[in-house]
């Protein structure tokens, strides 16, 4: 086994006088493709938010990448090291979007920026402004982004957020081509997280937690436990019963 | 997409051609005619000085922008320049340096409007709105601070309201060390240009891709304060001209640090060379204080802008 990427020891967050995680001890490596399920306001942002050393209202416990915690990181060896994807970008200067891959590159000779775009079908948005973008593109230019940073650990929140059916597809099949890298991300669509992940972070919501290998997590008894409502696999394809 | 290659150079060409054209118009134009030594001694400065302030505003309004990641930040609407008139009458009510009041008003300005606009500026959702109210507030109080020391202290040495307030280029001297500030400030963006552009992405974004993003704002801050501070002390509260020209840079394509550091204080400098060779001729051989035309000017800017940012 590889050494961890990523390892969290003791980790516990909170948001408005609620716990949302407690003592989260947990490792991630390389190869690895973690999906964080949980219903909303489970905590799932928060915990990629201090995943990647950004601020969170309320946390304890360490957070560690290769062997070191994350507050002995220097900014710049940081950023050549993880990258994060936030759900929604927040533009207020115009910028192309060939230009802002450009700027988010970290690593020299890291991830050819055009390769990206057309693993994730924006070749045609090289030359746009993101302000005039429309959600999903964003959202494909923001994963490309992310990518281009060239470091080995991805938090990407909700990827599939705003894509169409046929993007989700093909963000799905980009991901799985990230073999080098580990991948942490949350994501709602169980079959899309079934068809992706390798492992799965479940969050109950009351601060407890599971981690595992996709083909246990995913069961109808766990996905009850997590969602509060009845699940079946119908076809290899999961379907809350009515 | 954002101007390129040949398009940007012809722009910047344009640019160049279109400023120094407007340079000649103010020496050449004007009452008295085409006398060589009133040119020399009286245009000259005038115009030297305008340009001067012109392009320290400009980038004032550049970093703030940046800083505030707001489009709409201005020196002079964010109330920065009323801090450095503020501080510079107080100055000379107690015989201290003109220029040191000026520049620690504008910096205690700059600093209030960060700390109040703080949490503004914390949140991930647009709080834009709320930062240019609160940037209104402190310009309005720094406004009524001014007039409350002019009406106290009838004092013939100071210059008259309309300087403090919105400014006035007749008589300004000094324009040379305004050029050189604005050089030197010009330099300072330059040097950090793809910091810059990564903070325009927004601090967590930037910080995220390694940038000491807290050092940066503070450098931004002192320099945007000092190059206000400056240009008070220079000619006055002028407005507008740090928010029209970067925005009006930014309109035409113009998107990185690269090219707005040196562009905004070129353009600055045209825009206030001529406003006030508007301010001197259109009504000659009366004169208009330069702030005036230039609120005239910016403020239906201002709104355009502020109502195309809503959409």
């Amino acid at each position: 086994m590889n050494r961890p990427l990523m390892e969290t020891r003791s980790l516990t967050l909170g948001a408005a006088g609620r716990t949302l995680l407690r003592d989260l001890s947990w490792q991630a490596r390389g190869g690895e493709r973690w999906c964080v399920i949980g219903r909303n306001a489970v905590g799932k942002s928060t915990l990629l938010r201090a995943l990647a050393g950004l601020s969170v209202p309320r946390r304890e416990g360490t957070v560690s990448w290769l062997g070191r915690s994350q507050a002995e990181w220097a900014p710049a060896d940081a950023a050549a090291l993880r990258a994060f994807a936030p759900q929604q970008s927040n533009d207020r200067f115009p910028i192309a979007v060939q230009r802002l891959l450009e700027l988010a590159a970290c690593v020299p000779g890291g991830s050819d920026p055009w390769a990206l775009l057309r693993a994730l079908d924006a070749t045609h948005l090289a030359e746009r402004d993101v302000m005039q973008l429309s959600g999903g593109e964003r959202q494909r230019v923001a994963l490309a982004q992310c990518a281009a940073q060239g470091a080995p650990l991805m938090l990407l929140d909700e990827p599939v957020a705003f894509q169409d059916p046929a993007h989700q597809r093909q963000v799905a099949r980009w991901l799985l081509t990230l073999t080098e890298r580990c991948l942490v991300f949350s994501a709602h669509d169980v079959n899309w997280i079934a068809g992706v992940a390798t492992h799965v972070l479940a969050l109950h919501g009351d601060g407890g937690w599971e981690a595992g290998p996709v083909a246990t997590m995913l069961d109808a008894e766990r996905l009850e436990a997590v969602y509060g409502c009845r699940w079946r696999q119908a076809d290899g394809a999961w379907l809350i019963v009515e | 997409m954002g101007l390129q290659g040949t398009r940007l150079a012809t722009f910047a060409a344009l640019l160049l051609t279109g400023t120094a054209a407007l340079l000649g118009a103010a020496l050449l134009l004007g009452s008295g005619g085409l006398d060589a030594d009133l040119i020399a001694t009286l245009r000259a400065p005038r115009v030297v000085a305008a340009a001067g302030v012109g392009a320290l505003l400009a980038l004032s309004g550049l970093a703030m922008q940046v800083l505030l990641r707001n489009p709409l930040a201005d020196p002079y609407v964010m109330g920065t320049s009323g801090g450095a008139s503020v501080g510079a009458l107080l100055a000379l009510l107690s015989g201290v340096s003109l220029w040191i009041g000026a520049a620690g008003g504008a910096l205690l300005a700059g600093v209030m409007l960060l700390a109040l606009a703080r949490s503004a500026l914390a949140a991930s959702d647009d709080a834009s709105a709320r930062l240019i109210l609160t940037g209104a507030m402190l310009a309005s109080v720094a406004g009524a601070l001014a007039t409350l020391l002019l009406t106290l202290t009838p004092d013939e040495r100071l210059r008259g309201a309309i300087f403090w307030l919105v400014g006035d280029l007749s008589g300004a001297q000094h324009g040379w060390v305004c050029l050189l500030g604005a050089l030197a400030f010009a330099l300072t963006l330059l040097a950090r240009r793809r910091s810059v552009d990564r903070l325009m992405l927004g601090s967590e974004a930037a910080a995220l891709l390694g940038e000491p993003v807290r050092r940066l704002r503070y450098e931004l801050l002192v320099a945007a304060s000092l190059a206000a501070g400056l240009a008070v002390a220079t000619a006055g509260a002028i407005g507008f001209v740090g928010l029209v020209v970067p925005q009006l840079l930014r309109l035409t394509g113009v998107q990185r640090t690269r090219e707005l550091a040196w562009m905004s204080p070129v353009g600055g400098a045209a825009l206030l060379v001529a406003a006030d060779l508007a301010a001197r001729i259109v009504v000659a051989p009366m004169e208009l204080p330069v702030g005036a035309v230039m609120a005239l000017i910016g403020a239906p800017l201002f709104i355009g802008f502020l109502m195309r940012s809503g959409r």
